[in-house]
């Protein structure tokens, strides 16, 4: 009825005006959630940048001020650097194989298939079991002596992999083991949203490929992946973003311990362990902060990208 | 059409391929539950138990840790989680998108840019208020700090938002309070949604983990998820019985998918996993 | 009940979307809300029902100033555009919603439900849900929501726009049916002007937020007071013929025609520039030499019983009916008699009748 230039202006004036209820009547229904939210987020966060720049453990002793010391000795923390490096190793590695074979798998689920219930069944459940407990059938799955991944190595007459052991200089297949645990833990989620991207492209638009004699080949880089390149980007940066808390995933292969060697720190890991184990909340706030701005980062990013990609 | 048999031949073996290395650890944490000692240690793996009725490993495992318990509270903490977030919610969201007040749309942009702090950085200062508070080893102290989700919220509000503003209207006009609006004609309209949430909300409360690792020492405070960390920590434990218990542990979530597998993969679709 | 509106105005911002509007709606009458997209009609109905806050002026149903009265203390009935029925609840439950909020016992409430499911026609679907039923189907269980309460007034948004043209007939023969049977005080807006002229006691057209004219349906047509109200009724639209005025006389801006009729005043304005609107049917074709004016055929349609001419006036075209059995082709001349009514002129500057 009303134009668009009217209608902005009668929500404008509608919320000048309280006929449908009292002034204050909407904290009545605001006042659980806003508790809850105050105490348990926008505190913790004002009092995690605090913590964060108040300084209580120069060397010289107790010190009571401000400043860049928590992150000073954070940076320079082989712990919290050997955290970052697997992180980001964890993260790079983890998203785009993960990516790329959810684009695969989500293209063989967008067709008329048999037994979807099933093949949708197979592929999610990952996503609703918990890591802890799948975790520790793949650490069965790893084991250097009876595992199943190093039988099927030795079919191939590939010598056993000591997977989630402490051979070799720092363990280097500690990591690797996590990443492949990371890869299917991360599939249900990442085919759902690009099923959904997939199911949005308008049909229309392969069957003037078609009718233009192009392939299936064709129609899969020309037509699938451009169109579902921003689901691509968003399901990425969704996923770095998570994988960037990686922590779950490594606590059952080590029974809670951070790799055979101490070599599979994380991020969150080492967060959870400078403020429970050892009691440092300021530089666990540090390593926090630290954490929260490559997210933000990551969260801009993908807000960038969500606006240039509209077709 | 015999090209399109070839590929429906590729299409399915594929499917089938990546269908058998999801499933497989799955399968292998259930199967090698009902192995012996000798089955469990034998390389080449075997790889079907010979007994399926072998439930010895289940019964040592819940012997020697009391999971029994642990089910019951991970029962408890959810089902009070889902209904509790449910209820603040529905209030939360409906006074979001329904009701006026200064500010409205300023405060939930606000809040919405609080959906970016990862909750491994509240962690830190909620561990310390729920000391303060003397909330350690109870089970409230799993389900009050989840309470007020803004995610949920986000995702209910934006659901009540597509509601007509005439039904609203035409509800007071006939002299429907707020409150009698919501539950009477939101909430039921909205049921899709909210189902939606609350099975998100059950899936994540029963796989918390770090949380409780921290807040909980109490053996009877202990979660599932709990229960198998300590129960895996514990010098010389089986494995097998390791196993047994996950496979217990996994079913209610198994369940769960099985008969909501629909609204949960929409959930998904449209909102992504907490987090 | 009596409506009347003094001095009501709504601004949002510095937009003024009503403007001063006095008038009153007549007990147990159907009044229709005309105009186009954004004129107000809706705001109008909406200040009436109480969801809109009014920015001046007062209502009054009967002798109750309801200005500042919330909604549901007014006793109205409100039917929207999308019916807003509730989709959770079956066509009784959602008739019946109205008294389960006031607390009305459940067998009694029910009773009067069926009573009004039948009075409008739907009382075979009670158990459906509104997804299943048709758009006219949805209007009647909104309409029977509407009324359950007994208001004092009922308001209806648009009720026909979203039907299909034969769905929409039916409704309005409905609507009316339902109104006179009732006899319940009805305004409904409305853009479309075949729908008003067919069913309604009287017409307010509107435009911009400013009142044009109210009067009874043929009143507005045979009578309207500017230029924006004889356009706005009438299919085919009114002609519009530009001209000056001379020697009593209308002749086209480019002086190809005079038009000489006997209802103009004695004293037109000598000089003036002014709009000539005639409707398609009052101009008729001379059977003998006397007419009031000439027009070249240009072109002719056949509409089934008469026809439809394109009539060159200079360089302007009109359109105008002719019986099929009149045979001159398109480029000859044709003279033509103006009937007594369907022929006005207007000020072009101001839009106003002369």
């Amino acid at each position: 009825m009303a134009d668009v230039k009217t209608a902005k202006k009668k929500s404008r004036d509608e919320q000048g005006n309280y006929i449908f209820n009292r002034r204050f009547e909407p904290f009545g229904y605001l006042i659980p959630f806003a508790l809850g939210l105050i105490v348990f987020t926008i505190y913790p966060i004002v009092n995690v940048v605090i913590m964060a720049f108040k300084e209580k453990y120069r060397l010289s002793g107790r010190y009571d001020g401000f400043g860049l010391y928590n992150f000073e000795y954070v940076l320079a923390n082989d712990d919290f650097r050997n955290a970052l490096s697997n992180t980001f190793l964890y993260v790079f590695t983890v998203v785009p194989i993960a990516t790329v074979l959810a684009i695969l798998i989500a293209n063989l689920l967008n067709q008329k298939i048999r037994g979807m219930a099933i093949f949708q069944t197979a592929y999610f459940l990952p996503m609703v079991t918990s890591s802890i407990a799948v975790g520790l059938s793949w650490r069965y799955i790893f084991n250097t002596q009876v595992g199943v991944l190093n039988w099927i190595l030795s079919v191939f007459g590939i010598n056993a992999v000591d997977w989630l052991g402490a051979s070799g200089a720092r363990a280097p297949w500690n990591i690797v083991a996590v990443i492949i645990f990371g890869i299917w833990n991360m599939l249900p989620f990442t085919i759902i949203l690009l099923l959904s991207g997939l199911q949005n492209i308008d049909p229309m638009y392969y069957t003037a490929a078609r009718v233009d004699g192009a392939g299936s080949r064709m129609m899969f880089f020309r037509i699938t992946v451009p169109l579902l390149a921003p689901t691509i980007f968003l399901t990425m940066i969704i996923n770095m973003i998570s994988a960037f808390k990686v922590y779950n995933e490594i606590i059952p292969f080590w029974s809670g311990r951070p790799g055979a060697m101490n070599n599979v720190y994380t991020m969150v890991y080492f967060i959870k362990e400078q403020f429970y184990s050892k009691d440092r909340l300021g530089f666990a706030a540090a390593a926090a902060i630290i954490l929260f701005l490559i997210i933000f980062a990551f969260t801009m990013l993908q807000r960038f990208v969500q606006r240039r990609f509209r077709y | 059409m015999r090209a399109d048999r070839i590929r429906h031949f590729f299409v399915y073996f594929f499917l089938i391929f990546g269908a058998v290395i999801m499933l497989f650890p799955f399968y292998w944490m259930i199967s090698s539950s009902f192995k012996t000692a000798a089955e469990y240690n034998s390389f080449p793996p075997t790889w079907v138990p010979s007994n399926w009725l072998n439930l010895d490993n289940f019964v040592r495992a819940f012997e020697k840790r009391n999971f029994f318990v642990y089910f019951l509270n991970s029962v408890i903490v959810t089902f009070c989680s889902v209904a509790l977030t449910g209820i603040v919610t529905i209030l939360g969201a409906f006074a979001f998108s329904r009701l006026r007040f200064p500010f409205r749309n300023a405060v939930f942009g606000l809040l919405l840019a609080f959906m970016m702090v990862p909750f491994e950085m509240l962690v830190i200062t909620n561990y310390q208020t729920v000391t303060r508070m003397k909330m350690v080893n109870s089970l409230p102290v799993l389900i009050i700090p989840f309470i007020s989700s803004i995610f949920y919220t986000y995702i209910l509000k934006n659901f009540f938002d597509t509601i007509p503003d005439s039904l609203y209207y035409s509800a007071r006009i006939d002299g429907a309070s707020n409150w009698k609006y919501l539950w009477r004609v939101m909430v039921p309209i909205a049921k899709p949604s909210l189902v939606t949430i609350m099975l998100l909300n059950a899936i994540s409360s029963w796989n918390s983990f770090m949380w409780p690792t921290l807040v909980i020492t109490s053996n009877r405070y202990r979660t599932v998820q709990l229960g198998l960390f300590t129960f895996m920590s514990e010098a010389g434990s089986d494995t097998k019985l390791q196993l047994a218990a996950s496979t217990v542990s996994i079913l209610p979530m198994i369940v769960l998918f099985l008969f909501a597998r629909r609204y949960i993969v929409n959930g998904v679709a449209r909102g992504g996993l907490k987090g | 009940m009596h409506v009347r509106i003094d001095h009501l105005t709504k601004r949002f911002g510095d937009f003024t979307a009503v403007d001063d509007f006095n008038m009153d709606f007549d007990d147990g009458k159907l009044t229709a809300l005309l105009g186009p997209s954004g004129c107000g009609k809706s705001t109008m109905l909406n200040m009436l029902s109480g969801i809109l806050p009014v920015t001046e002026g007062h209502i009054y149903f009967d002798e109750d100033d309801v200005t500042g009265m919330p909604p549901q203390d007014r006793g109205v009935g409100l039917v929207f555009q999308n019916y807003a029925l509730y989709p959770h609840m079956t066509v009784l439950e959602n008739i019946a919603f109205p008294l389960e909020i006031k607390k009305v016992p459940k067998t009694e409430r029910l009773e009067k439900a069926k009573e009004m499911a039948k009075l409008v026609h739907v009382d075979t679907l009670l158990d459906r849900r509104p997804g299943a039923l048709s758009g006219g189907q949805q209007q009647r269980v909104a309409i029977a929501r509407a009324l359950i309460k007994e208001p004092r007034l009922l308001l209806l948004d648009e009720p026909l726009s979203n039907l299909d043209a034969r769905l929409r007939l039916e409704m309005r023969e409905e609507i009316r049916r339902i109104q006179l049977r009732t006899g319940v005080t009805t305004i409904f807006v409305t853009h479309d002007q075949e729908e008003a002229m067919s069913i309604c006691d009287k017409i307010v057209l509107m435009k911009d937020g400013i009142l044009q004219q109210e009067d009874a349906p043929q009143e507005l047509y045979d009578d309207p007071h500017n230029l924006f109200v004889a356009n706005f009724l009438g299919n085919p639209p009114i002609n519009n013929i530009e001209g000056v005025i001379r020697d009593n006389a209308f002749v086209t801006r480019d002086s190809a025609v005079t038009i000489r009729y006997r209802n103009f005043s004695k004293d037109l304005p000598e000089g003036r520039e002014v709009i000539l609107g005639i409707r398609a049917e009052a101009a008729i074709i001379s059977r003998d030499e006397t007419h009031d004016f000439t027009g070249r055929i240009k072109s002719r349609y056949t509409m089934g019983k008469e026809e439809l001419a394109f009539l060159n006036l200079g360089d302007q075209e009109i359109r105008v009916y002719l019986s099929t059995e009149y045979e001159d082709k398109p480029g000859e001349d044709a003279n033509f008699h103006l009937r007594s009514k369907g022929v006005f002129l207007f000020d072009k500057e101001t839009g106003e009748r002369i």
